[in-house]
Order: C-alpha cells, then sequence, then structure tokens
C-alpha cells in the first residue's frame, strides 16, 4: 500500500511537473515563465538596477568605459576601433538582443523556426527575393575587397556573442520567454544581412501595375495621369543646379515588346505608404548665430522596440553620437566634432522584373538573345518548428531569383519573371557608415559615400567648417526613359540594364547660393539632369513645405528648426479643400450635419494639430472623393496604381469636365463634381458612424498613432492612442502606424549643439522603465539633450560600466 | 511543528537555491526536505506548498515595489487575465502546487522506506 502511495504521489507530482515545462500550444511552459527567479518576472527590473561596475570582456586589447546618461544612452569610450565595435555589439545586444535577432530571422527567411508552419509562405516569398543571397554577395565582397571593415563586423558579432554565451535565464529577454526559444550565435553575416533588410524595407516597384495599366489606358492616357514629373516639381537638387558632366550613353532599342496581356495577380509587397523622410541644412549665412544647423527625421513603421537605439562611440581619434541600428556597427544618422549628416530615402525603381522562357520543364537552361543559357539552382531549406524542414528550389538567371514559379504561387499569372535588384549585388554599406563617422569634412563624407550602394538614399551634410551639401546615393543603373517601368522580356538582351550611373554623376550639390539643402523624398531633379530617373512614389507636398519655409526663413536657431520638424500644416488640404468646396456647391446644404463640418472645414487653419476636427473630415472627404475618381479603374481585375493625390487634385481643379471622371458604369456624362458629392456623402455616412460609436473625432483620436511591437500579437507591449499631431504628406508625417522614427537636430558652431528623439526608449525590454519612456516627449515635439560627452563629465551619469 | 518546521525550511530553500537553480531542483530539495523532517502526509503538502507558494508571491510582490514596472500588467493583459494581480495570485498557485506536491511525494518516500513496526499491537 505504501509502495503504491509512494508511486503515486510521485507520478503525480512528475505529471505535475511535466505539464508546467512544456509548451501547450501556443501557450509557453508555464512554470519557467511564472518562476519569479527566472521567468517574466525578472524582466521586472530595469538596467540602472542592474547595472554592474566590470565586466569581463575578452579579445579587448584596453579597458573600455561605458557611461551611461539619465536617459540609458550609452558613451562608450574605447582606445581603438577593434574594441569600439566590440563594445557596441555587446552593449547594444544588453538591451536589444531579442529585436536585433528577430529583425535578422526576418530577414533571412527564418521566421518558421520561431513560430511554426504558420510563417512558410513568407519565409519562401523572403528567400525568393533574395536577402540572404545579396547578403553572401556582400560578405564575399567584404572577403575578397575589404578585410579590415570584415575583421571589425567580427569584433561587433564577438561582442555580441560574448553578451549570449554568459546570458543567465532571468536577464533572457522577456519575448524569447514567451514565445520559448533562445537566442543563437550572432554572425557578421547578420549584420549585412541587416542593411539589406533596409532594403527590402525602403525599396518597392510597380512594374507589374505600370504594365496593366499601360495595357488598361494607352500609353498616352497612362502619361497623362502618371507623369513623369509635377506641374510643380521642388526637387531635392536645386533647379538652378548645372549638370557639368558628360553623361553615360544610354542606348534605347529601336523596338520594344512588351508582354501583351493583363496580369492578375498580387503585385510583391510594398513598402508601406507614409514611408518617407525629411532632411535639411541650413548654411551659417542664414542662422542666427552664424552656423550650419542640419536636422533629419527619418519616417518609418513606428515600432517597439525601436528601430533605433541612440549612442556615443568614441576612440582617441573620434567621437561621433547619434541613432544606431542595432546589428549595424557605427552610428547611421549622427555627428561629431566636426560634422553631422542624414539620410532620407532616396526612393527609385532599382528593382525589375524579367520574363523567363525556359528551355524544358527542367528549367535548367533559358532563352538569352540566340542562345540558351544555363540557371542555377539554390536549395533552400527551411526550418520549421514543430515539423520537418521545407525545402524549396528557387531559380536563379543572371538577372536575379525566379520568385514565382511553379512550386511557389502557381497560380499566377505572372510566373517564371525573375527579379534583378541592386540588392543582389556585392557592395560595401557598412563602410560608408565606418568612414562617415569618422569624417571631417566635405571630402570625407563624398569617400565615404562612395561605397554605398542600396537602399539609396539622399544623404545631407553639414560641417563645423561652414559646408552644407546633399547627395542623392545609390547604385542606380544606367537606363532610357521608360526602361523598367514595365515588365520586360529576359530573352531580349536589349533590354539589360546597360551599366550605373557613375557616382561622380549622382545629383549632388554644394553650398548652394539658396543657403539650404533639404531633401523630402521628392524628385531628385529637375528634368535637366541627363539621366532617366522614376519612381511612383516620389513626394509633391512635403517638400514644397518644406523649401518654401526655408527660402523665407531667416536668423534660424535650431528652435525654429525643432518647430520645422514638428510643422503640421497640411499643404494638400490648403490646395485640395477650396477645390472640394466649390465643386461641393451648394449639395446638401438643407442637412445640419453637413452645415456643421463645412462650418468646421470652413474655419480650419490647415494645421493638423492633434485637437483639430478640420483635419479629420478632410481627411475623410478627400480619401472617399478620390476612391470615386479611381473606383472604376482599380476595379479591373488585374492590380493597377492609382494616380498620385496630387495629380487627381490637379484634375479635379483644371479639367474638372474631363472624360476621366466619367463613370462609364452610369447614365449620362460625370464630372468632378460628382465624385466630390459622392466623397461627401461617405463623409456624412462615416462620420455619423463614428460620432455614434467613438464621439469625439479630433484628429489626435481619430488617427489612433500606435507605436507597435514587432510581434503585432503583443498588443499590450504596444503603446497605442498617442496623442500627437501630424499625418501622411505633411512635415511631422506622423500618420496611425507611420511616423519620425528619429527626430535629429544639430548646430555646427565651436561647440556642436544636438538634440534628438525618437518614439520609444534605450530599452528592448517592456519591464524596463526606459522602454518607451520617450514617447511622450517625442508626441509633444520635445528633445532630449544629445551634446557630445567628454569622458570625465560627470553629469547625469546614471551608472558607469567597465568592460575589460 | 514539523510542519511549520517544513514550512520554513521549504522558504529558505526557494530563496536561496531557485535563483540559480530552476524550479524542478527545488521540487526535488523540497521533497528531500519533506522526508528529512518527515511531517505527515497533509503537513507535507501543506508545508511544502506554503514554503514555496509564499515564497514566489512574495517575491513577485517584491519585485513589483522595487520596481514599479508595468510588465506585469502587459503580460496580464497579454495572457487575457486582465492585470497583473492576477498574475501574481496565478504564480502563488503554481508554487504552492509544485510545494505541495513535492513535499508529499517526500512524506510518502519516508513512509514507504519505514519499516513496517512488527512489534506493535495493530489490533
Amino acid at each position: 500500500m505504501k509502495y503504491f502511495s509512494f508511486f503515486l504521489v510521485l507520478a503525480i507530482t512528475a505529471a505535475l511537473a511535466v505539464a508546467v515545462s512544456i509548451p501547450l500550444g501556443e501557450i509557453p511552459p508555464i512554470a519557467p515563465l511564472l518562476d519569479p527567479n527566472h521567468g517574466f518576472w525578472q524582466n521586472s527590473i530595469s538596467e540602472d538596477q542592474l547595472a554592474i561596475e566590470e565586466i569581463d570582456l575578452e579579445n579587448l586589447s584596453a579597458p573600455v568605459e561605458v557611461v551611461y546618461d539619465q536617459n540609458l544612452i550609452p558613451h562608450i569610450f574605447a582606445q581603438n576601433e577593434s574594441d569600439l565595435y566590440r563594445a557596441q555589439g555587446y552593449v547594444t545586444a544588453q538591451h536589444r538582443l531579442w529585436q536585433m535577432e528577430f529583425q535578422t530571422m526576418a530577414a533571412a527567411g527564418r521566421i518558421s523556426e520561431i513560430v511554426g508552419p504558420i510563417a512558410i509562405e513568407l519565409d519562401r516569398m523572403t528567400r525568393r527575393k533574395g536577402l540572404a543571397y545579396g547578403a553572401e554577395l556582400g560578405m564575399k565582397y567584404l572577403q575578397e575587397n575589404d578585410p579590415e571593415t570584415l575583421a571589425l563586423i567580427e569584433a561587433y558579432a564577438d561582442g555580441v556573442n560574448q553578451y549570449i554565451s554568459e546570458l543567465e535565464e532571468a536577464r533572457l529577454p522577456v519575448e524569447y520567454k514567451i514565445l520559448n526559444y533562445r537566442p543563437e550565435p550572432w554572425s557578421a553575416f547578420k549584420s549585412v544581412l541587416l542593411l539589406k533588410y533596409m532594403s527590402d524595407m525602403l525599396v518597392g516597384d510597380r512594374d507589374l501595375e505600370f504594365t496593366n495599366l499601360r495595357k488598361i489606358l494607352g500609353q498616352a492616357k497612362l502619361d497623362k495621369l502618371y507623369p513623369d514629373f509635377p506641374t510643380e516639381n521642388d526637387p531635392i537638387i536645386e533647379a538652378e543646379r548645372i549638370w557639368d558632366f558628360t553623361p553615360s550613353a544610354v542606348a534605347k532599342p529601336d523596338s520594344i515588346s512588351y508582354p501583351g496581356d493583363l496580369i492578375i495577380a498580387e503585385p510583391l509587397p510594398q513598402p508601406e505608404e507614409g514611408t518617407g523622410s525629411n532632411n535639411w541644412a541650413v548654411a551659417g549665412k542664414k542662422t542666427k548665430n552664424g552656423n550650419p544647423i542640419l536636422a533629419n527625421d527619418p519616417h518609418l513603421s513606428l515600432n517597439l522596440p525601436s528601430l533605433w537605439y541612440a549612442m556615443q562611440l568614441s576612440t582617441p581619434d573620434h567621437t561621433v553620437k547619434g541613432a544606431t541600428l542595432p546589428g549595424a556597427l557605427g552610428v547611421i544618422s549622427g555627428f561629431n566634432d566636426d560634422i553631422a549628416w542624414g539620410v532620407t530615402n532616396a526612393t527609385r525603381d532599382t528593382r525589375d522584373w524579367y520574363k523567363i522562357t525556359f528551355q524544358d520543364d527542367s528549367r535548367k537552361s533559358y532563352r538569352y538573345g540566340l542562345e540558351w543559357r544555363q540557371a542555377n539552382l539554390r536549395i533552400e531549406e527551411i526550418k520549421v518548428k514543430g515539423q520537418d524542414p521545407f525545402m524549396d528550389t528557387v531559380v536563379y538567371t543572371h538577372y536575379g531569383p525566379v520568385v514565382y514559379d511553379r512550386t511557389f504561387k502557381s497560380e499566377r499569372q505572372d510566373q517564371n519573371f525573375a527579379l534583378k535588384w541592386t540588392v543582389h549585388e556585392g557592395a560595401n554599406e557598412q563602410k560608408t557608415f565606418l568612414l562617415m563617422n569618422k569624417a571631417r569634412n566635405h571630402n570625407d563624407y563624398n569617400a565615404a559615400l562612395d561605397h554605398y550602394a542600396a537602399p539609396a538614399q539622399n544623404f545631407v551634410f553639414a560641417s563645423a567648417s561652414g559646408d552644407i551639401a546633399m547627395r542623392v546615393q545609390g547604385k542606380f543603373p544606367l537606363k532610357w526613359p521608360g526602361q523598367g517601368k514595365f515588365l520586360m522580356d529576359g530573352a531580349d538582351p536589349r533590354l539589360e540594364w546597360q551599366g550605373y550611373i557613375p557616382n561622380s554623376q549622382n545629383a549632388s550639390t554644394l553650398n548652394p547660393e539658396r543657403g539650404f539643402v533639404s531633401s523630402a523624398n521628392q524628385h531628385p531633379t529637375d528634368a535637366s539632369y541627363p539621366y532617366y530617373v522614376f519612381d511612383n512614389s516620389f513626394e509633391q507636398y512635403r517638400n514644397r513645405r518644406l523649401n518654401r519655409k526655408l527660402r523665407e526663413m531667416e536668423q534660424i536657431t535650431v528652435e525654429d528648426m525643432m518647430a520645422l520638424q514638428f510643422d503640421d500644416y497640411n499643404l494638400q488640404a490648403s490646395e485640395a479643400l477650396p477645390v472640394l468646396t466649390t465643386l461641393l456647391g451648394t449639395y446638401k446644404s438643407d442637412s445640419p450635419e453637413a452645415e456643421r463640418y463645412l462650418q468646421e472645414l470652413k474655419s480650419w487653419d490647415f494645421f493638423a494639430d492633434p485637437n483639430q476636427k478640420g483635419q479629420t473630415l478632410y481627411s475623410i472627404w478627400s480619401a472617399e472623393t478620390m476612391e470615386s475618381v479611381w473606383r472604376e479603374l482599380l476595379d479591373s481585375k488585374a492590380p493597377v496604381l492609382r494616380p498620385s493625390s496630387y495629380r487627381t487634385i490637379e484634375l479635379m481643379a483644371t479639367v474638372p469636365s474631363d472624360s476621366i471622371f466619367d463613370v462609364a458604369s452610369l447614365e449620362g456624362v460625370e464630372t468632378a463634381e460628382y465624385h466630390v458629392w459622392a466623397g461627401f456623402d461617405s463623409l456624412l455616412v462615416k462620420m455619423g458612424q463614428w460620432e455614434a460609436e467613438e464621439g469625439d473625432y479630433a484628429w489626435a483620436n481619430f488617427k489612433k498613432t500606435t507605436i507597435q511591437h514587432l510581434v503585432p500579437n503583443f498588443k499590450s507591449f504596444s503603446a497605442t492612442n498617442v496623442y500627437t499631431g501630424g499625418g501622411s504628406g505633411i512635415l511631422n508625417a506622423t500618420g496611425s502606424r507611420h511616423g519620425a522614427s528619429w527626430r535629429m537636430i544639430v548646430e555646427l558652431g565651436s561647440e556642436i549643439k544636438a538634440f534628438g528623439v525618437y518614439p520609444g526608449g534605450q530599452s528592448g525590454n517592456p519591464g524596463s522603465r526606459f522602454y518607451e519612456n520617450f514617447v511622450p516627449i517625442w508626441a509633444a515635439g520635445e528633445y532630449l539633450d544629445f551634446d557630445l560627452r567628454a569622458q570625465e563629465n560627470a553629469e547625469n551619469v546614471l551608472f558607469k560600466t567597465t568592460l575589460k | 511543528m514539523r510542519f511549520i518546521f517544513l514550512t520554513i525550511l521549504t522558504a529558505i530553500l526557494v530563496v536561496f537555491l531557485n535563483p540559480v537553480a530552476p524550479f524542478w531542483m527545488v521540487m526535488i530539495g523540497i521533497a528531500f526536505l519533506a522526508a528529512l523532517i518527515y511531517p505527515n502526509g497533509f503537513g507535507g503538502f501543506l508545508g511544502g506548498g506554503l514554503g514555496m507558494g509564499l515564497t514566489w508571491l512574495g517575491l513577485c510582490i517584491y519585485l513589483g515595489i522595487t520596481t514599479g514596472s508595468s510588465l506585469p500588467d502587459r503580460m496580464g493583459e497579454l495572457m487575457g487575465l486582465g492585470s497583473g494581480v492576477t498574475l501574481i495570485a496565478i504564480t502563488g498557485v503554481v508554487g504552492f502546487l509544485l510545494g505541495a506536491f513535492s513535499g508529499w511525494t517526500g512524506v510518502s518516500f519516508r513512509n514507504m522506506l519505514l519499516k513496517n513496526p512488527e512489534d506493535v499491537y495493530q489490533g
């Protein structure tokens, strides 16, 4: 009996211990998660409570001191670059390990390893775009051409790995505990891959949509609705710039045949709308103190942990501070003792699709001119949590990978197109940032940029010596006008890219007469630039607002620049609302609601401040009107792209009776007025619903800005309903999910004055008090002091750690 | 008396062993303690349970007070439990169950090892 009772109790106890140790479906093992000594409770502790004075870090040549200011911003003081980047890797991993690994897992198409078979399709897509393939070529490029940079990237990886190897269960980031997996070693490859991932986030193409549009509309109407240049082009490089070089020749084939049929298939996922940025620099002659001032605010998805991580990196030779990308070396947008620089996305079509004609079903060779070329097969092994790996065979042509084929989304019509993309070519973006961090003048800046390929960026520059500059840098294919706008035939060698625009001929300017340089993702140049530049998403509003303000401003101060970054003026509304109200006429003038909304719109000053109701009304009315204008076009069964808001408003204002406004399915002839009325009807319906369900329709309450955790399901790790103004097309481009992911302003005097902020916090740990402590500061348009720190400065020190 | 003794020793064990060992090693430790101290079965259950449950509960509350962190609430919401207070209670209950069954197992083990006293009148 007593044997029986012992074994019974033992069995119950053992069963209990096992039950709480294994995952049950989506639920992670409960006891390790709840154990207050190791589980999530330990992640309640903030970094300053865990401060350690000395940490062993191997492979250092001299001790490294890390000084944290009151915002947990580390200032790393090392004796040489190798030590510096080893320490950067270690310190970044301390605060952002889960995020760095998760982002590179996503970039490598390895999410299935974490979440199981649900992500296989996503991972196949990522791999078929060739991001990891591009990173492998990037590694090869480093091994062959730049072992010094590779050694630094490996030092960084070693720092990360030393942190991972000593990581205790209690200190494991909480996301690992919830998702029940553990970090794997970091590698130089992952750092290279991260920069490829940025390309994926920022670069798109609309070849498929334009191919369909050309078929539906015809070339003439296509050019009318989608002009290459807007009427009021206010480009990045001032229009007065003279291009004093001999451009490389681009030969256009005599006749080009495009794929003839409509293609009914979903286009590749595109960068999300609203992803854009501002940067500018004003010369000393326009500022109150006579010093150049530089400003940068890249707009990206608003995420937690934040994409950015602030740092100062110092050796005896240089000191640089600004925003780093966890996983990449050095500072990406920042300043040092001599210069400051910043980035905005230089959107341009650098991704093209070529139709591949295989010789037979084996897909071993494909037609190229008169010959058959050999294709390569790349086997992708996708490991899957809880089941056997998934093997995917991807065909690679000399253009690039064949994304969709008979094994992947075989229902698509656009099977067997190869993706040609600058990301698939070996390049050395990391070197650009390493050199820029140490740059002292305009020449150093240019030398640093020569290594940069993708994603193309508009690099703004200012120096304490008084220079301001802008350069649109990327590896840009030489194209004849129209090349790559549509899907192309890969069997025709005449449709190949004909080389690249030389770096020295990329659009750039130094100390322009107007006293400022600026970019806001608009067209890089006016039509005089001798190369074909195409993208569908060039900005038409932020750029004009920014340049107008910069032209009229004098005696500029840092505070003026802060106000400009936080400027909520809706230029589109100021241009479109008079058109809408004129076309509306007296429609619905008998409705009291309509009267109330119109009054609110009339008294609105066009500022999208958080308490404004006019902005809410305008955003719905304009969106619904444009939706109505292009509904028939968008309803075509093939994917297309609607003309830009700028072009739509221009057409409504200038040719309201044009046939483009006619709705074929209705009798009679419709004009722009019809769509404005339809949009207004929708506004009344939507507002009626909103007021009944939510009540207040002030802008902040309506747009509900959310800074979302990288795992969207982890809603309670996100910051929701942040009270802040701005929106798409507005300098303060903070929409509901996108906005200024980093704001920086630097005055380059004899002493550098710098300010910065980002919507997040230094810690990646949702339990830390440093997780989202910058959000209220950011939302109010305020800044943190970002001045360079001397090692001996004892003010506002949170704690210090020596690595040795 | 032995039950109180077990409760206190279990708490001490959890405080000192748990930070360096996973929960299942603590369970083995509690069983060992229960076998050593040897209260009756119910005393082993309650002593092990209260010792571990209260210590886990106390640690959660201590961490909550000293850090002021919003994490318990965030986790509570994530797990669909509402607030962090529920999670504190659940942690205490899980700790209690793990400790209690360990204690009971320890006592039963000792029971099993003891020889039946043959010279005692059982009638």
